[in-house]
């Protein structure tokens, strides 16, 4: 056997065990999500003075109410539906009233806002009377949920260990893009090692600077975003290092966001100004909007082009959340609203339909976890529907998508060039895939933004492929996970939003490059190219970052230290 | 919390959904991939559109009708005739000819597997042959039979399926494929489709025995009725001609003189309903395949068709459109109890279950009873004695039953000319049918064709 044999033979063994590695890792990640987490027990107690029957308080917001829904559920004709929420923040516990009929009152003092709650402290709705006691009170044994495993389960990998596994995955990748058909060279591991510095610059300053504990929602970012530079490198070199800017800027806005959301109260008095300002930018871009594919969703600053609707998303998902007390009010939501409707009127005044239809669900997601209103949603689907007709009556090149849909190989040279170009390549790919830098599928137009699953499929196998979009799948399900475990609604329904754009915008991605769904030309989340898309998804994992209360949970645990040794 | 938690199921119910569409993409990845990876465009195919890594074709004597040298290029056999002759078989190059070999096989051929992919070392791949069950001589004896006519010669073994010999033309030449631009496409009108698997054909009185096999089946005392011919019969206020003033005829002897006088009554004794029914048994309006190729459906459509239309049906005119394969599987049925073999191209000598004893052979589609196939194959031999034998028509000297038909295409074109039947001898189980377009009245071209090939075929 000669030795280029056994080279060959040792390339496809390596090929065959990248897919396995590439599972790994993101098994990891999840592995890591679901562990060290404090165990199920409530905060705080609630005693009913009358009965003495004790209520556990499980979460840092908690709704009291008529209401069988509440968290705090009070059988007394006397109190509202949704009468007050009993809310956490790092100063202690309050109390809210949320427009309740007969008032909340502490320690017989009528509230007039939130009002600092004590332990021994009374708490009057209606005619039932609360004290307020510490959370050892309560004994019984609460059922813990599913998804996370068991305290004293053994650790999970520890985040330095998981980022060396990631970056052996790009070095591999590196190393495979130097000895292409066409190319060798040693570009590649250029670009790695940049992208590697960067990325453990960003990992030091989390855990020695900021103090994070945890890193694997960041990792799994990093795994993803890493993956789509390396494969940009032998499509387009300048790509890969726009590419790469632009995650080290995801990280810095993710590092920032993070800490800016830390506090729910500040969130909301920010909320008008950001509102405002994503206005201003989607205003901007239809005024200074440069056609690109289609649609018009470009603006040009001094060379560089940005998306501004990517960032707008960010944006959308900061407006849409809020904590559990503002959450009720009318004026909250009504706002939301209206600048739902601007954004997905800009965005189809634009051109950009795919964005516009992300937007427009994920409204639907907000909408439906901020009202529960089932009638709500249905009514808006019609009415987008009703639009979505309309939209393919005046926008001929629409309804052409559609047209091709379910029968790309009829117009494999025309109007379905895209997919079935990634539905071949995606064929030849196989298993192992044909190696970094040796696909055919990026010579076609866009293939390194909306056809990237091809891509990836062709280049890395169709093993790493799905495994991306199963990794969209679970931050989904991680997002919900902590739904009940963070500080405030406002994480809660950001973190699940932020997932569920994701997971939308995967679907549209992946579908409509292999013909599922008609295309729509959207990016896949971190793997795409595009700078813009890039750094919002850094910004979006931001708050599922920020749900989960272990983010900030190190902090916490130095005050409650500092509170005990200064009593 | 609690709410919010309950109404965050929309998440997953979002994210289920996108699981569900991702499992239904693995679906067809897993189960498409062969034919997604077929196309003349993938680069990872480029030289010879493919074909540069592909195996070999040969035919059942051994004969390579294609295969690639050692510079990557496609060479296809030395004959242009045979090559010719061979191209929808084979195909060329392209993937133009959808159910040529080279088409639906190339991922075999390439030696492809969605386990591995296309992105192995050259060192690594590995190609396949392919075996077809074509002989090369036969179908060029039909080829050159056919002459400049437009057409079609299938034979294949009902016993078996194999198909021996297989010819369509217009073609052209694989190795030298011409250049069809829009000044001389109409020269080239019809050279992509294979006349014998995906073309279909106005039948005439080649559906008498669709007619004839109804009656049998519907009129208990068919035998012993009489019919007057004098030239042609008005039914349902339009004329239906005969070719002769036949005179008195039993059911038997209207078949033997294939006269539309009696068959167009028997049609419209028949009925819509009863003669539809036996044309779909036996095969109309069905889709066929040959090891996975997809045969265009014979159609036999009666829907608002008035009683005159109806009388036309039974006689092969009308909407009839019969496809040369289907019409041989029909022939063969006749002969094999009632039961067409499917067909095969691809010799299958090396399946795993032909290895382990089990034979494959003989698995087809019930067209007709076996007492109908009898009687039906009564009516072609005593046709073929009484008429084909005294015209001299011999099929390398063996016992055969068959029937002719001369389809009307329209006014200013020659008729249509059909020959189909089957051999009887055991050594030879041949079912075949040629068709000639503008052929002309009686058999004489399209039985030619159909005595060359199976010379070609039984004298080797």
């Amino acid at each position: 056997m000669s030795f280029q044999v056994f080279l060959d033979i040792a390339v496809v063994v390596l090929r065959f065990l990248l897919p396995v590695y590439a599972i790994v890792i993101i098994y990891q990640c999840f592995a890591s999500m679901r562990r060290h987490r404090r165990p199920e027990k409530p905060l705080v107690t609630l005693e009913i003075k009358s009965t003495g029957q004790k209520l556990p308080v499980l979460f840092w917001e908690n709704s009291i109410g008529r209401s069988r829904g509440s968290d705090i559920s009070v059988a007394d004709m006397t109190v509202s539906r949704d009468h007050c929420v009993l809310l956490r923040r790092t100063e202690g516990w309050f109390v809210s009233d949320i427009g309740s009929k007969g008032g909340t009152y502490v320690n017989g003092q009528r509230c007039d806002g939130r009002t600092r709650v004590l332990i021994d402290d009374e708490i009057t709705v209606g005619s039932t009377t609360f004290v307020l006691k510490r959370g050892e009170e309560f004994n019984e044994r609460i059922r813990p949920s599913w998804f996370f495993t068991k305290a004293s389960n053994k650790g999970s990998l520890q985040p330095y260990k998981l980022m060396i596994l990631i970056t052996f995955f790009h070095l591999f990748m590196a190393v495979e893009a130097c000895f292409t058909n066409e190319v060798q060279d040693f570009v590649p591991l250029q670009v790695f090692v940049i992208m590697e510095v960067a990325v453990w610059v960003f990992f030091l300053l989390s855990s020695h600077v900021f103090n994070r504990v945890n890193f694997e929602l960041e990792a799994l970012a990093v795994f993803l975003s890493g993956l789509g530079v390396m494969l940009l490198v032998r499509q387009e070199l300048r790509s890969a290092y726009v590419q790469l800017i632009a995650m080290a800027l995801g990280m810095a806005l993710f590092s920032f966001l993070v800490k800016f959301i830390e506090n729910p109260d500040r969130v909301n008095s920010w909320r008008m100004a950001i509102m405002i300002g994503a206005v201003g930018l989607l205003a901007i871009n239809i005024v200074f909007g440069r056609v690109q594919y289609g649609a018009a969703n470009w603006i040009s600053i001094g060379g560089i082009t940005i998306q501004p609707s990517e960032f707008v998303k960010v944006a959308f998902i900061f407006v849409g959340a809020a904590a559990l007390d503002k959450l009720q009010t009318k004026r909250n939501f009504f706002e939301f609203i209206v600048f739902s409707a601007i954004c997905v009127g800009a965005l189809a005044l634009m051109g950009d339909f795919g964005t516009a239809l992300i937007f427009f669900a994920t409204f639907l997601l907000i909408a439906f976890m901020r009202s529960g209103d089932f009638k709500t949603v249905i009514l808006a689907v019609v009415a987008a529907v009703f639009a979505g007709t309309i939209v393919l009556k005046f926008k001929p090149y629409v309804a052409d998508r559609f047209s091709a849909w379910g029968h790309v190989w009829e117009h494999a040279q025309d109007t379905a060039y895209q997919q079935a170009r990634v539905l071949t390549y995606t064929a030849s790919g196989g298993l192992p895939g044909v190696g970094v830098g040796n696909g055919y599928l990026k010579y076609i137009a866009a293939s390194e933004s909306d056809l990237v699953f091809g891509l990836v499929a062709e280049e890395m196998g169709v093993i790493v492929a799905f495994a991306l979009a199963f990794a969209v799948v679970a931050l989904a399900f991680y997002s919900r996970a902590v739904t009940t475990r963070s500080r405030s609604s406002f994480y809660s329904i950001s973190a699940c939003c932020a997932a569920g754009l994701m997971v939308i915008q995967s679907a549209l991605n992946i579908f409509g490059a292999t013909d599922i769904l008609p295309l729509t030309g959207v990016t896949l989340p971190f793997v795409s190219a595009g700078g813009s898309s890039m750094i919002a998804c850094w910004g979006l994992i931001a708050f599922i970052k920020a749900a989960d209360e272990r983010t900030y949970a190190a902090k916490r645990h130095r005050r409650l230290r500092d509170e005990e040794v200064s009593r | 919390m609690k709410r919010i938690l309950t109404r965050s199921s929309l998440v997953l119910i979002v994210s289920l959904a996108f699981f569900a569409g991702l499992l239904l993409l693995m679906f067809r990845v897993v189960t498409q991939n062969g034919s997604w990876v077929q196309q003349a465009y993938n680069g990872h195919m480029a030289s010879s559109n493919g074909l540069a890594q592909a195996g070999s074709i040969t035919d059942r004597d051994g004969t390579v009708l294609a295969y690639t040298d050692e510079n990557g290029e496609r060479v296809y056999h030395a004959d242009t005739d045979t090559r010719t002759a061979l191209l929808h078989v084979v195909g060329d190059n392209s993937l133009n000819i959808s159910t040529a070999i080279q088409s639906n096989y190339r991922t075999e051929l390439t030696g492809y597997s969605f386990l591995l992919g296309l992105g192995l070392p050259n060192s690594l791949r590995t190609n396949n042959n392919v075996t077809l069950t074509v002989s090369a001589a036969a179908s060029r004896a039909a080829y050159v039979a056919l002459g400049s006519h437009d057409g079609a010669c299938v034979i294949y073994n009902y016993k078996t399926g194999e198909i021996l010999c297989s010819t369509s033309t217009p073609g052209y030449d694989p190795q030298y494929p011409p250049e069809i631009t829009e000044e001389n496409e109409q020269e080239y009108d019809g050279v992509y489709l294979d006349n014998v698997m995906s073309a279909s054909f106005t039948p005439g009185s080649t559906f008498k025995i669709i007619t004839a096999a109804s009656a049998i089946e519907n009129i208990p005392d068919i035998y012993t009725r009489t019919y007057t011919c004098t030239g042609e019969i008005e039914i349902g206020g339009s004329k239906i001609t005969c070719e002769e003033n036949h005179g008195t005829l039993s059911f038997e002897e209207a078949f033997t003189h294939s006269c539309n006088t009696a068959f167009a009554q028997i049609a419209v004794e028949l009925g819509a309903n009863k003669l539809t029914a036996t044309a779909e048994e036996l095969g109309f309006n069905k889709r066929f395949d040959v090891g996975g190729i997809q045969m265009i459906e014979s159609s036999f459509e009666l829907k608002g068709a008035d009683e005159n239309q109806l009388a036309w049906s039974g006689i092969g005119q009308y909407n009839d459109l019969a496809n040369p394969l289907h019409m041989a599987m029909l022939c063969g049925s006749v002969v094999n109890d009632g039961v067409a073999t499917d067909p095969v191209i691809v010799s299958d000598t090396g399946n795993i279950l032909r290895r382990f004893g089990i034979s494959l052979d003989g698995i087809g589609t019930k067209m007709l009873s076996a007492e109908t196939s009898v009687k039906v194959g009564d009516l072609m031999r005593s046709a073929a004695n009484y008429y084909y034998n005294a015209r001299g028509v011999n099929l390398a000297g063996l016992d055969f039953c068959a029937k002719t038909g001369t389809a009307e295409v329209g006014e200013d074109k020659e008729p249509t000319a059909w020959f189909v039947g089957y051999t009887e001898d055991s050594d030879h189980p041949y079912a075949f049918a040629a068709v000639v377009v503008e052929g002309g009245y009686g058999i004489d071209t399209s039985a030619s064709v159909v005595e060359a090939a199976m010379a070609a075929l039984v004298y080797g």
